[in-house]
């Protein structure tokens, strides 16, 4: 024991980490009222790691060769001791990835938290909610089964309505006319090692300006639920008399990731093939398209969008305007009230937007 | 109970049970990184006699290791490991010297497989050879 406090001591003097541990954890002051939702970030924070590590572990044995890639993901699943648990984990933990950042996004919407000081907070949260469905989809196409080519496809192939440039961008993304062998290098590349560190850095600044701005006070149990901004200076949202973020709140960080694990490791165990249709277990032939090839289920509401319409563009126009939409909110919404409640316009166009795309995508899956 | 055995005791439960879930995650990585002993543990490498000639060496992959089998001068087939005992390089057989040569630092065994000159601190390892209608096993 002696020697290990000589370490710390001899750390301390060095880097001051008593003070850090103040700064950054027990003096690390929440608010009193904080909830269950706050905790949604360290979930994802924790698949996120959790992807990084899989798929580390799945770059030992899979090729990124068209003639290769399918037999091994096959050898993966099949012969590699746990290689099934590795890819199953892999591939079930981008799902949840993506259904936890939705999650993530509603709590911050419906608890006003996005509105200003923090509208870069919101931008970054949505500069990676669309940097983790890139890297979804580039995934996708990785096995080179019949699913993963088709539906990279089908995706790859609405860029194409955009006037003038379309094509081109097409082209670019798949390196030739259509997807092939070419389009497996550039999704390999932007899947391990361009959108990963984009997501790394995009996460860093979102943390940053987590610290920095302070976390945001939840609407609930209070008598004055606007926000108390005042926009003449930069000031830190402290919490005096709040409660610390350790051990208070990180034990909340805890039972959260606990609670989430259970959940993944259900599907895993149980509902393995949930996101595995037939079509993921046939090797991917250019020649011939399967019946109805669908996307994942969290592109099937733009899937439906493309459908619904005639001509391609106005639905790819329809889906970028909801896009910028959301990723603009804090700028259009520019009320000082919080209390999803007492915002009754918000509660319309959100609960009405969110039963749009369970609508859409309901429809999508069964069209 | 009082408060300082209670807490000893979640403390030793909750420790138990991250113990328990780390060795759950860290065994299936480990047995997803541990080399596979695949079929090549107990297997037997046969080939046709025809490809070793007079005075010549034919290199071949054994139970995961290189192998070499040279045909000396009298005729007789002689198999050995062809990793060098030294750093683990692979030997070269030199036909017109009739030994072996480790390129890496000069280590040179003779046709029997014995270190006759470099740094090599042993012989080369004997692997069992048969002939049986002309194709050879070794094994």
């Amino acid at each position: 024991m002696i020697f290990v406090k000589r370490i710390y001591e001899w750390i301390e003097v060095r880097l001051g980490v008593k003070e850090l541990v103040e700064k950054n954890l027990t003096g690390y002051l929440l608010p009193r009222n904080i909830n269950f939702w706050y905790s949604m970030g360290s979930i994802i924070l924790f698949i996120f790691a959790v992807q990084v590590v899989t798929g580390m572990l799945l770059l030992i044995y899979y090729v990124p060769d068209a003639d290769k890639a399918y037999s091994s993901v096959t050898a993966i699943m099949n012969r590699v001791p746990f290689g099934w648990l590795i890819r199953t984990c892999h591939a079930i933990g981008s799902s949840m990835m993506v259904l936890f950042l939705l999650l993530h996004m509603l709590s911050v919407m419906f608890m006003g938290s996005y509105k200003r000081p923090r509208e870069l907070n919101w931008l970054s949260g949505f500069i990676l909610f669309s940097l983790v469905q890139v890297i979804c989809l580039t995934g996708y196409l990785l096995p080179w089964s019949q699913l993963s080519f088709w539906a990279t496809t089908v995706a790859t192939n609405s860029i194409g309505a955009i006037p003038l440039v379309g094509q081109f961008i097409v082209e670019f993304l798949r390196g030739g006319k259509l997807v092939g062998p070419p389009t497996l290098g550039r999704f390999f590349t932007l899947h391990v090692a361009v959108i990963p560190v984009l997501i790394a850095s995009v996460v860093g600044v979102h943390l940053f300006l987590l610290e920095r701005i302070g976390v945001s006070k939840p609407p609930f149990g209070l008598d004055n639920t606007k926000n108390r901004w005042q926009g003449d200076a930069f000031r830190y949202d402290e919490h005096t008399g709040g409660i610390p973020f350790f051990p208070n709140y990180i034990l909340q960080d805890m039972t959260s990731i606990a609670i989430y694990f259970s959940l993944f490791a259900a599907v895993v165990f149980f509902c393995p093939g949930i996101f595995f249709p037939n079509d993921a277990f046939i090797q991917a032939n250019p020649f011939q398209t399967p019946a109805h090839i669908k996307p994942e289920w969290y592109f099937l509401a733009n899937y439906q969008t493309l459908k619904l319409f005639p001509n391609e563009f106005i639905g790819l126009s329809i889906q970028g305007a909801a896009m910028t939409f959301l990723a603009l909110l804090p700028f259009i919404d520019w009320g000082n009230e919080k209390h999803p409640l007492k915002r009754p316009l918000f509660m319309v166009c959100a609960i009405g937007g969110i039963l749009l795309y369970i609508g859409l995508s309901i429809w999508g899956h069964y069209s | 109970m009082d408060q300082s055995t209670r807490r000893k005791f979640l403390a030793t439960c909750l420790g138990a049970i991250a113990a328990a879930g780390g060795g759950a995650t860290l065994y299936p990585v480990y047995k997803y990184l541990a080399p596979g002993k695949g079929d090549e543990g107990l297997a037997k490498t046969t080939f046709p006699e025809s490809e070793v000639p007079a005075g010549g060496a034919k290199f071949f992959s054994f139970r995961g290791e290189a192998g070499v089998v040279i045909r000396n001068k009298s005729g007789k087939l002689v198999a050995f490991s062809a990793v060098c005992t030294h750093l683990g390089c692979i030997v070269q057989w030199e036909k017109e010297k009739q030994d072996f040569l480790c390129p890496c630092h000069a280590g040179r065994y003779s046709m029997d497989g014995v270190v006759i000159a470099g740094p090599p601190p042993r012989p080369l390892p004997k692997l069992a050879v048969k002939v049986a209608n002309g194709i050879i096993t070794i094994g």
